[in-house]
């Protein structure tokens, strides 16, 4: 430890020493020596300017050389003493965020000596050499491109645009990302863009004739499905970050089915452009480690601005049911916003700054990351607090005169939303994802707002179903039908939410509830369809799953539906056609890889189970009960210890699953570790303590570890639960014949 | 109030008031290199520079803008001119920037910024606005196109009031010119080295 701290008080000291010899060197010269671009303007513009004002960059004209830099000095001693250059809009002191660009007075007072005493150019031998940018992908070639449909042409002139192209995933797997670079084709007309992931296509589908063209609008909302499925992060594109690594352990993920939304802002140029946005992606084969999410604070419903309204305050705040890091942080309104503040007060009473701006300004906005997380435990308060200015001396006010403005999507519409992107730390929640918990929060905080808003009922009762409660899924699920009695989305998730709380008969009442007020419900037949072959009703499951082939063939969860449907009905070869057709549409649907895998074992070709199997436990390795297939297919190929290794995951994941345990626990017999395997029966038989063959079988391995006693007591229990219960009965008889020798 | 108005305006046109000889000067070349000597044809009245740089984005997002002002005011007696004074604006530098923006403005590149020197300009983009007068010109306008622009990164989602189309209207009309009612924002234009 001491090594440790040693070592790193001389890092600290080097890198301090460097960081002074590098400042002195560009510093110092005789008092009157003047300043020169070759010894300090140009490692400024170097560090500052370039990453933006290079040939073919967004900047509008480059600063590289020493001929650039004199040509444009004049609106760069402007720009920069004004700090609307580089583009900075946090205040310094109210947050400490990675790759602050905002410029040292020092260097403010270099910049306004060089042009004041004529820009002189110095000895360019002595100037740093310049930077190379990359004209093509910044990590080398994606693993995949994806390019919006059409080239789109802006308009020479007018106001800035907004649009929204979408770019569907085309693989059938899933691919977890490490970082994205977005090329949006003429950088210097666009101003910022943001990547929106559409788990359900929606967006697509919404727009079913032009969204190649891309559909106008400044924000949009996107469909996230009825699954909690919080994973999140910024994909946000400015001028000088082309590239987005996310940190170790964090990538983000797409599956089948999902679309890319590519939100961007533009500035006509004058002329008409023609571009077409490409967005390149690198894979990585690790899923994520940690898995954050993002916070909204807003007060949309408040958002109602009077005409001439110069200080018009909008406040939201929201109290953390668990310990975070917040990595990064988005502030966003529209034309009026003036003042942007976010901050949180600790428990202790302690105010700490997230951000802070002063001057807002849309068309310099961006994601802020922490340098390092900034760390709020668990009943701090998140606060926003923004000020809006809608009267004519707001000169980004785009009504003349004045107009009432309320909350909306278009630019003349006005918003206030505080984004935060957390990651919770220090859970101790018996496995319950504390993303649970502060979605649970958001959503409620929504609902003291406006109690009626159906998206944030949706979203809280599918935070309850994530978290196991279904009963208050339900009643949360009912509370926004009494808003909206026609939606069928939400009767098909109450369904599954009776379904999970057991009441089959409520559950499929609403399957069919949302049927009859929409044949076209696919989910909800398909809801209905599994819970009839779960309930062993074969031929009303097959109807269902048929029904919907019927209308989108192509549905390879309904082909395997049907597959596990012919499966039950004694149909092998039918089923595992269905099987086939599932995989060729879906190569990761998880029922036609187990549906398949049950099929290769029962033909005698485990090894081909086991290929399967791994496929599917590869693609999602929280599904316990793949994992406890897998083990099974382990067994069947006597690999007994793979197996083990398969069902402790499985109960990592549910430790709640008394099966998981108990088929771990014949595993460990198996393989001789009996201690072990009494310790996961005894486990399993707390969790269902009226299993009689789970009594027996732990009676039978207290008898081999020679504990006749509690195997004389576990017989017996069985034998109360079961009294004809022939093996446990035989085992007595056996313990009592053999006098404790077993 | 009006009256007010009125007065002020004629106080800006007196001190405007710049006279310049009309004739046998040189202001310039055109896209082709001939020397242009006639700034304003005959038939019409007011005549219309706009200050430009092929590299200035500003200068350049108001290219549409001019456009459009020459579409409204050239059958009325306006002679429009877009000017290219900075040393860097070459003719074949400027003859590829106006194909790409399909500009069909006349343009003049202003070699020894006489254009610049007689309209007392000092940024692209800026606008002078001169009424024939007999064998000369008096310069009764200069400055921003309209508001868009309050400085540098200072810019309104839409211009609110149209200056220069205020001031040309009012030129055409033989009335009072109202003058800008802000400064002019953009790019220094660039001085030429001895």
């Amino acid at each position: 430890m001491m090594m440790n701290r040693l070592i790193c008080a001389c890092v600290c000291g080097l890198a301090s020493l460097f960081v002074a010899v590098k400042v002195a060197s560009r510093h110092v010269r005789a008092a009157d020596a003047p300043v020169t671009y070759a010894h300090q303007i140009a490692p400024i513009l170097y560090k500052d300017c370039t990453t933006c004002h290079h040939p073919g960059g967004a900047g509008p004209f480059s600063l590289m050389a020493y001929a650039d830099a004199r040509r444009w000095g004049p609106q760069v001693l402007r720009v920069t003493q004004s700090r609307y250059m580089p583009p900075w809009l946090p205040e310094p002191g109210y947050g400490d965020f990675a790759d602050n660009r905002r410029l040292s007075d020092s260097d403010l007072d270099l910049i306004r000596q060089w042009v004041s005493t004529g820009m002189a150019q110095g000895d360019l031998a002595d100037a740093p050499a310049p930077p190379h940018y990359n004209a093509t992908w910044e990590l080398g070639t994606p693993d995949l491109v994806l390019k919006t449909a059409r080239p789109y042409t802006l308009a020479a002139s007018g106001t800035d645009v907004f649009r929204n192209f979408v770019l569907p995933y085309p693989l059938k797997q899933t691919h977890y990302i490490r970082a994205v670079e977005i090329r949006p084709g003429m950088p210097q007309i666009v101003h910022h863009a943001n990547l929106l992931i559409d788990r359900t296509a929606s967006f697509r589908r919404a727009h079913p004739n032009d969204w190649q063209d891309g559909v106008a609008g400044m924000e949009l909302q996107v469909d996230a499905g009825s699954m909690f499925d919080p994973d999140s992060h910024f994909l946000f594109w400015k001028p000088d970050t082309p590239v987005l690594m996310e940190p170790e352990g964090m990538p983000w993920r797409l599956d089948p089915g999902n679309d890319l939304i590519l939100n961007m802002h533009f500035k006509p140029s004058g002329k008409p452009e023609t571009m077409q946005a490409e967005v390149g992606l690198y894979f990585t084969d690790r899923p994520p480690e940690k898995q954050p999410m993002l916070l909204q604070l807003e007060d949309d419903e408040a958002l109602d601005i009077p005409a001439g309204a110069r200080d018009f305050v909008v406040q939201d705040e929201m109290k953390l049911p668990v310990d975070v890091d917040v990595l990064g942080v988005y502030p966003h309104a529209h034309y009026l916003g003036k003042d942007l503040q976010g901050y949180a007060i600790l428990p202790t009473g302690e105010k700490k700054w997230l951000i802070w701006i002063r001057n807002w300004d849309i068309d310099r906005q961006s994601v802020y990351r922490y340098r390092k997380p900034v760390f709020l435990p668990k009943k701090t308060v998140l606060h926003m607090r923004y000020t809006y200015d809608n009267s004519s001396t707001n000169i980004h006010n785009p009504n003349d005169p004045p107009v009432r403005v309320r909350a909306g999507n278009r630019s003349v519409d006005e918003m206030g939303h505080l984004w935060l992107q957390v990651l919770p730390v220090n859970q101790r929640l018996g496995g319950l994802d504390p993303r649970i918990l502060l979605e649970q929060e958001w959503m409620q905080n929504k609902l003291r707002k406006n109690p009626k808003d159906t998206i944030a009922l949706f979203n809280l009762a599918g935070a309850y179903m994530g978290e196991g409660d279904y009963q208050k899924a339900a009643a949360t699920y009912q509370r926004e039908l009494a808003v909206d009695s026609g939606d069928t989305r939400t009767l098909t998730a109450l369904g599954v939410a009776y379904e999970k709380a057991g009441d089959s008969q409520q559950a499929v009442e609403a399957y069919q509830k949302a049927i009859s007020l929409d044949s076209g419900s696919m989910d909800a037949q398909f809801d209905l369809g599994r819970l009839e072959l779960n309930h062993d009703n074969v031929a009303r499951a097959e109807e269902q799953f048929r029904a919907i082939l019927r209308q989108t063939p192509d549905d390879a969860s309904a082909h395997s539906g049907l597959g596990l449907a012919l499966l039950k009905e004694q149909e092998p070869e039918a089923a595992q056609a269905e099987f086939d057709k599932a995989l060729k549409l879906n190569p990761q649907d998880a029922t036609g890889l187990d549906g398949s895998a049950q099929l290769a074992i029962a033909s005698g070709n485990p090894a081909h189970a086991v290929d399967l199997l791994e496929d599917a436990v590869k693609q999602d390795g929280k599904d316990a009960e793949m994992r406890e297939h897998l083990a099974m297919a382990y067994v069947q190929t006597n690999r007994f210890g793979d197996a083990a290794t398969q069902l402790r995951a499985a109960t990592t994941i549910t430790p709640d699953d008394p099966m998981a345990h108990a088929l771990l626990s014949q595993v460990l017999t198996t393989t001789g570790q009996l201690q072990d395997a009494i310790l996961e029966q005894q486990k399993a038989l707390q969790l269902n303590s009226n299993d009689a063959d789970g009594w027996n079988n732990l009676g039978v391995l207290d008898a081999r570890e020679g504990k006749t006693a509690e195997a004389r007591e576990a017989f017996e229990h069985a034998l109360r639960l079961e009294p004809n219960h022939a093996q446990a009965r035989a085992n007595l008889a056996r313990l009592q014949a053999s006098a404790g020798k077993f | 109030m009006g009256e007010t108005m009125r007065q002020l305006c004629t106080i800006a046109m007196l001190l405007l008031g710049w006279v310049v000889a009309g004739q046998a000067q040189r202001y310039g070349v055109n896209l082709n290199g001939a020397p242009v000597t006639e700034l304003v044809l005959p038939g019409k009245r007011v005549l219309v520079l706009f200050f430009a740089a092929s590299d200035c984005p500003i200068s350049n997002r108001y290219l549409p803008e001019m456009e459009r002002l020459q579409h409204e005011f050239a059958n009325r007696g306006a002679q429009f001119r877009e000017v290219y004074p900075n040393p860097g604006d070459t003719t074949s530098v400027v003859r590829q920037h106006s194909t790409e923006t399909g500009d069909a403005t006349d343009i003049v590149i202003d070699r020894e910024q006489s254009l610049v020197e007689m309209a007392h300009v000092t940024v692209t983009p800026e606008a002078a606005v001169f009424v024939r007068d007999g064998s000369g010109l008096h310069e009764v306008y200069r400055g921003r196109i309209d508001d868009r622009y309050l400085d540098l990164g200072s810019e309104r989602p839409r211009a609110f009031h149209h200056d220069l189309e205020n001031a040309i209207g009012a030129a055409l009309g033989n009335k009072p010119v109202p003058q800008p009612g802000g400064p002019s924002v953009g790019c220094a234009i660039v001085t030429r080295q001895p």
